[in-house]
């Protein structure tokens, strides 16, 4: 019933519902044991209803944020308006659907105290004059707290990459990518609540910031790009070594920890390089291998949209894998590969048993693995340290691709 | 009906341009005399030329991959001018008639940077 709730609200958490009728409940309650009587379910509802209180409507708040607030985003295949998901790990329960623009970029504060998205919307829905802006959200209400407009309609229009626009450690200040007419990184000022600048950068792509004004890019002859912002607004940059070759294709979804500065990004076949930029400088790793040379042989590489998650505090990489095809890279993937950063050496192997395209981590000590199926519109919640099955939550839109948590 | 109201609508713009050219002009084949400039491997082969006020740049794709060249408002360019993707072998070429310094890029690939500087 809890996702069939109407709610009048644009932003809404839901959890609760008034909507069933006494003999509806009175039905529920004969066909089977009174289950925990939890807000909002037909039990707590029925004996409201026994012990004469009455019903008082009310829009409910969602329990304070932990590690285990999930964000599913839907960009419903390019339609003009998406949505996202938010939702209780521990229950696996939807707390409440925040609707966004045209390819949203979500967001969430490294504290939970907020979420967002850099949006984009028209007038006439599909056209018209376009508005880009950044929303930012109440983690308990949904309710709006900033609503920043970006001038000239700078946002990259492009399927959801997280790392396209990202917050700073200190969460004041938003950054986002601009691909045309040149490549530049925009600076929003969330505590000032204001749009401050455009950055002009060399030809390189996604954003990892590392302090509160210094961030990282990739580049398009396979170097990083240090960028320090510049409280004077000159903002300076430096090129790395030459990390990749040109064909080890990076893909589009690295995984990246802001609380280490722990860059892990993995190629089409599987190489994974790690790069710490918690020093503001960039030291690169040793790359890993993901897969043996007789699995490449195989068929055996990476797939999927995120393909690959990084648990800080057990230092562990979590990669999506499967036989494929050449050039199969997006398609999903039934197998999990878990991975020892520090070594390289994989720990396990998860049959998911779904189609998963997908996959994020809970970042507390025993952390929870959310595997996303966006054919079958289903987040399937997993103990990682098992490879069990621990519960899933469906009904998640038209095409959800995209989790986030935060590292609280 | 509706192909006759067109040629006659392009019959008049053409003629509207002719009398009134702006800084950035597109002329329908390499003039006598223009610059050529060469796109290969994502990159514009001479990424800076200098012409005298009057005279054209010739572009010509000579790669599988389409490109094209966009002047977009800013510095000396006052109007957008997007030139249509060129295939292999395919040209496209402007008039520069007013000096100044324009800077272009290719719509899809915005790491290619050329300019041309009219003297
Ligand atoms: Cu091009």
């Amino acid at each position: 019933m809890m996702t069939h709730a109407y709610a009048p609200l644009r932003h809404a958490f839901r959890y609760g519902s008034s909507a069933l009728s006494a003999a509806a409940l009175a039905a529920l309650m004969a066909a089977g044991p009174v289950a925990a009587a939890e807000p909002g379910s037909a039990a707590k509802q029925a004996a409201d209803l026994a012990a004469g209180k009455a019903d008082d409507p009310v829009v409910l708040k969602a329990p304070a944020p932990n590690a285990r607030r999930v964000y599913v985003y839907d960009p419903k295949h390019f339609a003009a308006i998406s949505q996202s998901f938010i939702i209780d790990g521990d229950t696996a329960r939807v707390l409440g659907t925040a609707d966004s623009g045209f390819m949203g970029n979500p967001i969430v504060a490294s504290d939970g105290s907020f979420f967002g998205h850099a949006n984009t919307v028209f007038s006439r829905i599909a056209r018209g004059k376009r508005t880009d802006y950044v929303e930012l959200l109440d983690s308990r209400t949904a309710d709006p707290i900033a609503d920043i407009e970006l001038p000239n309609a700078p946002r990259f229009l492009v399927g959801t990459y997280p790392w396209m626009t990202a917050l700073t450690p200190n969460n004041k200040t938003l950054l986002f990518y601009q691909f045309s007419p040149q490549p530049a990184v925009g600076v929003v000022d969330l505590a000032g609540k204001k749009f401050d600048r455009m950055i002009e950068v060399p030809d390189c792509y996604h954003i990892f910031p590392s302090s509160n004004d210094t961030f990282f890019m990739h580049c398009r002859d396979g170097s990083l790009l240090k960028v320090s912002i510049g409280a004077d607004g000159k903002s300076q940059t430096k090129r790395t070594e030459i990390f990749h070759k040109e064909n080890e294709y990076v893909i589009n979804h690295p995984a990246y920890s802001p609380k280490n500065g722990r860059l892990v990004w993995p190629t089409y076949t599987g190489k994974i390089f790690q790069v710490d930029l918690s020093s503001q400088e960039a030291k690169f790793l040793p790359a890993i291998e993901a897969f043996t040379e007789a699995e490449k042989n195989d068929g055996w590489a990476p797939g999927g949209w995120q393909q690959v998650a990084y648990h800080r505090d057990s230092d562990r990489i979590f990669l999506l894998g499967d036989q494929r095809a050449a050039s199969k890279h997006k398609a999903p993937s039934r197998f999990l590969f878990v991975i020892d950063a520090k070594s390289g050496k994989r720990l396990s192997k998860i049959e998911l048993k779904h189609e998963i395209d997908s996959v994020g981590v809970s970042q507390d000590a025993k952390p929870q693995l959310y595997a996303l199926s966006t054919g079958a519109r289903t987040l399937f919640i997993f103990d990682p340290e098992t490879g069990k099955e621990m519960s899933s939550v469906n009904q998640l839109g038209a095409g959800p691709q995209v989790i986030t948590t935060s590292d609280m | 009906m509706r192909v006759l109201v067109l040629a006659a609508t392009l019959a008049a713009l053409s003629a509207g341009a002719a009398l009134a050219a702006g800084a950035l002009e597109v002329v329908p084949e390499a003039p006598a005399g223009s610059t050529e400039v060469k796109i290969a491997k994502m990159k514009f082969a001479t990424p800076e030329v200098r012409i005298k006020a009057g005279s054209a740049v010739t572009w010509t794709n000579t790669e599988a991959l389409p490109h094209n060249v966009h002047f977009k408002p800013g510095g000396s360019v006052d109007k957008e001018l997007e030139g249509p993707m060129l295939r292999s072998n395919q040209t496209f070429s402007v008039q520069f008639n007013t000096p100044g310094t324009y800077d272009y890029i290719c719509t899809p690939h915005p790491f290619m940077k050329g300019k041309v500087v009219v003297e």
